[in-house]
């Protein structure tokens, strides 16, 4: 597995990410706080899985996840969008704009490395 | 790991962030009271403090800090109406605002310092209200989208090698913001590869485009697409022209104050050596060496200086808090404050900023609180009925002075006095000398209004003022009339780094005591010295000086000569000699502090180096004379 | 710092004869120890402050904290500086020469046989080949809870 790019503006919560992905993203971690810094990583390097948040100061994490549907090698990385407690018309936004799985804050640490892990599975 | 387990790990985190955000809320509430009808450019605000209420949201409920999730959610809800409506909050609305933001912090820091939270629903109650109210009449107005510069397209490609040498769209980003507006930022696909192409207006002269392609920066002509700016500059909503001003990380400064501090000791090296060599050199050649170690100390001393001056911010920075704090007490009180503040752009050192928030808003609240009558009670005195409050801020050589005055009540001698006899202390009637009744509102548990002050979520009292002010090597004074008001007048050193310091012997140890809280240096004769009870005192301007000996506290062996060298500490009654075997004279020290909880004892507050790379300890004195007193009370009373 | 997979570097030092390991990504560096000022009133563990590049540290002698005999200071004594949860420490040892990597797995509790109070300040032991290192517990060593502070609150 390669790396896990997290996509968060609040430091806090990339670290909670990081700390309950630890065993399950075997391929190392790295961040971005802004939409912009996330397109940037991945043209640095290669990504296994992104995890975004949709609130970001630049771009909003729904046209990060347009843009990475556009690209012709990306277009087919899993993507968990990862926000504040949801209504049902961010969720079927984000799905429609091509979300692998969306999840909802607050989580627990267990509860996400269960989900990352049944979605890393082989099929 | 249980889910308690985990968030624990990550709560200094939460807390610090939460900080940052609420710094940025407030600057953004300010900005929006402050705001007249029909300015534009208040959207951008609104947005930001809607994204920051998001972000506590989303961080207090992943450390399951419920209270502090609901409230910000409260307000971000608030936000986001403002938002969806097009709207500016009413008077009412901000109002409700600074009191929910005020809440969050409370409940926040009764986290943090393990108190029980305090009660939100009055101000969520107070914030919903406001959320039924019309909208104000003048619309938030976006910034003007047509900029009057050129535009043109800036491509940047990203790549590991530039990654490594700091540049990425980051710091591309901010390159552009200084000289010029970001009108649109966006990542594009080109070939499979990912740049980013930005729309930007600005001047920016041929020879910096020519050095920014080696950072992988491409400028070149465009036509402006049609579209309001995605990026506002930094702070302001009118674009800028290329900004006069650097940002330098903390750590930069310090890392340069450090090396200042290593040439100091390398002169001071440099003189010791020279006067070792004075006896082997003609005249002529000697006068010439001594002029270049002077100009060298005056240029160091011009350096030092300078580098300091870096690490200062304006005094406003410590004050911006007040003008809420006012209006929060005053409403619904019957009091009318007016707020008058003076030298805003007297600079002060950061870290003294962040030191002195708690202890300036305390004054500031018992003036509010306390100090000021009613609007009818003035008036019934003959005063105006809005009272004034001032604080002023003015540098004098190598200190800062604040004043924090009101023209209010003044204080109550007579209830000082009753409140010092039922604490069995001895006090004179009244009138009282300033520095005894300054010194009696400060004693801990003195005032029962502190009681009240920590159930609205403050520990802060005068006592913690005056720990603080000591920590600092700060002075307090207080002048007060009855009916004509108060004045706490407070004075820090502009820096605590670089300190003139007497440097004292006892047996065969040396200490270096700050010269700043010592009064004079004088000789005593040891066969003058008389014991009464457990203290020596010796004859000193016709009275009894007592008199501690550095070798007893410390627990060394003196080795003392014909006379007695002593430092007079204190002032008034409590005036105290502490002896050393010789005082050997005055140095220029580089004060180097003792974090580690093993090493902080009282009395010691940091060590030095004296140009042979021993540490030599920093003795506070005062310190000393407290701790020695209070063992000397325990003594005492355990024996009675 | 990772060597073979899975295993960690540690350095050995010895107190009064015994040879005990630490982590060396907590050690900041060794130095020969010099100078070390004393400060009054301080736990009979600290020997004082030194200076070590630049920074004023504590001198934690380790005789003393595991309840041996002060020995005093001799050609091979050494200053261990720690860093660790953002605090410089040093620890004055009577010798540290040697590294060894080995899978921290291989740490075990020590046994309640194990008497005495240096026993307190142990994370484990670990069997690595024929050798029984003796691993520390750097936050039971650093930690403290001062009598003299709680008089002053």
């Amino acid at each position: 597995m390669e790396r896990t790019l997290v996509v968060d503006d609040s430091p806090t919560m990339r670290r909670m990410i990081i700390a309950s992905l630890r065993e399950v993203c075997t391929g190392g971690f790295v961040e971005a706080a802004t939409g912009l810094e996330a397109c940037e990583q991945l043209a640095l390097g290669p990504v296994s899985l992104i995890m975004l948040d949709l609130n970001m100061p630049d771009m909003h994490g729904l046209e990060v996840l347009a843009f990475v549907r556009r690209h012709p090698t990306l277009k087919s990385l899993p993507i968990i969008v990862l926000t504040t407690r949801g209504d049902e018309a961010s969720r079927s936004t984000a799905l429609a704009a091509g979300a692998t799985l969306y999840l909802t804050k607050p989580f627990t640490p267990q509860g996400l490395a269960a989900q990352v892990r049944e979605l890393l599975q082989p099929a | 790991m249980t889910d308690d387990v985990f968030a624990a790990g990550f709560m200094d985190d939460y807390f610090a962030e939460c900080d940052e955000h609420l710094a940025i809320v407030r600057r953004l509430l300010l900005e929006l009271s402050a705001a007249g009808f029909g300015e534009p450019g208040l959207r951008p605000t609104v947005d930001q403090l809607f994204r920051s209420f998001h972000s506590i949201k989303g961080i207090s409920g992943m450390v399951g800090l419920r209270d502090a999730e609901a409230l910000a959610h409260h307000l971000e809800s608030y936000l986001r109406l403002l938002r969806d409506r097009d709207a500016r909050p009413t008077e009412i609305g901000i109002n409700a605002l600074v009191a929910c933001v005020d809440a969050l912090e409370r409940v926040i820091a009764a986290r943090r310092d393990a108190q029980p939270p305090p009660a939100v629903d009055d101000v969520v109650e107070q914030l919903e209200h406001a959320s039924t109210l019309a909208p104000a009449g003048a619309e938030l107005a976006a910034a003007d989208a047509a900029a009057p510069d050129r535009q043109r397209r800036v491509t940047f490609v990203p790549s590991p090698t530039l990654l490594a040498r700091g540049v990425n769209v980051d710091t591309v980003r901010a390159r552009l913001r200084e000289v010029g507006t970001i009108v649109d930022a966006a990542p594009k696909i080109v070939g499979g590869a990912i740049i980013f192409e930005f729309v930007f207006a600005g001047a920016i002269d041929e020879a910096t485009i020519a050095s920014w392609r080696d950072d992988g920066i491409v400028v070149a002509e465009a036509p402006p697409p049609a579209g309001a700016p995605l990026e506002p500059a930094a702070d302001s909503a009118t674009p800028v022209g290329p900004s006069h001003v650097v940002r330098v990380s903390l750590t930069r400064l310090d890392d340069l104050m450090r090396m200042i501090g290593e040439l100091v000791i390398s002169r001071a090296r440099l003189d010791d050596a020279l006067t070792h060599v004075e006896t082997h050199v003609p005249p002529v050649e000697w006068r010439a060496v001594q002029e270049n170690v002077q100009v060298i100390e005056r240029q160091l001393r011009d350096l030092r200086e300078g580098v300091m001056r870096v690490r200062l911010v304006p005094v406003g920075e410590l004050l911006r808090r007040v003008p809420f704090v006012v209006r929060d007490l005053t409403r619904d009180s019957g009091k009318r404050v007016r707020l008058d503040l003076r030298g805003q752009d007297t600079e002060i050192d950061k870290f003294l900023i962040e030191r002195m928030m708690d202890p300036v808003l305390h004054l500031v609240r018992n003036a509010v609180s306390h100090a000021f009558e009613t609007a009818d009670q003035r008036v019934a005195a003959g005063k105006p009925p809005e009272g004034t409050l001032t604080l002023a801020a003015s540098s004098i050589g190598d200190a800062v002075v604040l004043e924090i005055a009101d023209d209010g009540r003044g204080i109550d001698e007579a209830a000082v006095v009753a409140r010092a006899r039922t604490l069995a202390l001895d006090v004179p009637d009244p009138p009282l000398d300033r520095a005894l009744l300054l010194d009696l509102i400060c004693r801990p548990g003195f005032s029962t209004r502190e009681e009240t002050d920590r159930a609205s979520g403050r520990g802060v009292g005068m006592a913690v003022v005056k720990t603080t002010l000591e920590d600092l090597n700060g002075r307090m004074s207080v002048e007060t009339a009855a009916g004509a008001g108060t004045r706490f007048v407070v004075e820090l050193p502009l820096t605590l780094a670089i300190a003139d310091a007497l440097i004292a012997h006892v047996g065969d140890r040396m200490f270096a005591v700050p010269q700043a809280n010592v009064r004079e240096v004088i000789e005593l004769d040891p066969a003058a010295l008389r014991r009464i009870e457990r203290h020596e005192v010796a004859p000193f301007r016709g009275g009894a000086l007592p008199v501690l000996r550095l070798s007893d506290v410390f627990a060394l062996t003196p080795r003392p000569g014909r006379v007695l060298h002593a430092f007079v500490i204190g002032a008034g009654a409590d005036v105290v000699g502490i002896a050393v075997d010789r005082i050997s004279g005055q140095r220029e020290i580089v004060v180097r502090s003792l974090d580690d909880s093993l090493i902080k004892v009282p009395g010691v507050t940091g060590a030095t180096d004296l140009g042979d790379g021993r540490a030599v300890l920093i003795l506070d004195l005062a310190a000393l004379v407290r701790r020695q007193a209070a063992s000397l009370r325990g003594i005492t009373e355990a024996a009675s | 710092m990772i060597t073979a997979r899975g295993a960690e570097t540690f350095i050995l030092f010895t107190v009064a004869g015994t040879s005990y390991a630490m982590r060396s990504r907590d050690v900041a560096h060794v130095e020969m120890l010099e100078q070390v000022t004393a400060v009054p009133n301080a736990a009979a563990f600290v020997d004082g402050v030194v200076f070590s590049r630049g920074q004023v540290i504590p001198a934690l002698n380790l005789r003393a904290r595991f309840g041996f005999e002060r020995a005093p200071y001799d050609v091979g004594t050494r200053l261990i500086v720690v860093q660790t949860g953002g605090r410089s420490v040093g620890l004055v040892v009577d010798g540290a020469r040697e590294f060894v990597a080995f899978d921290p797995a291989l740490i075990r509790p020590p046994s309640a046989a194990l008497a005495g109070l240096s026993g307190h300040y142990l994370e484990g032991i670990a069997n690595v080949g024929d050798r029984l290192i003796l691993v520390l517990d750097l936050a039971q060593v650093l930690l403290f809870d001062d009598p003299v502070l709680q008089e002053h609150l």
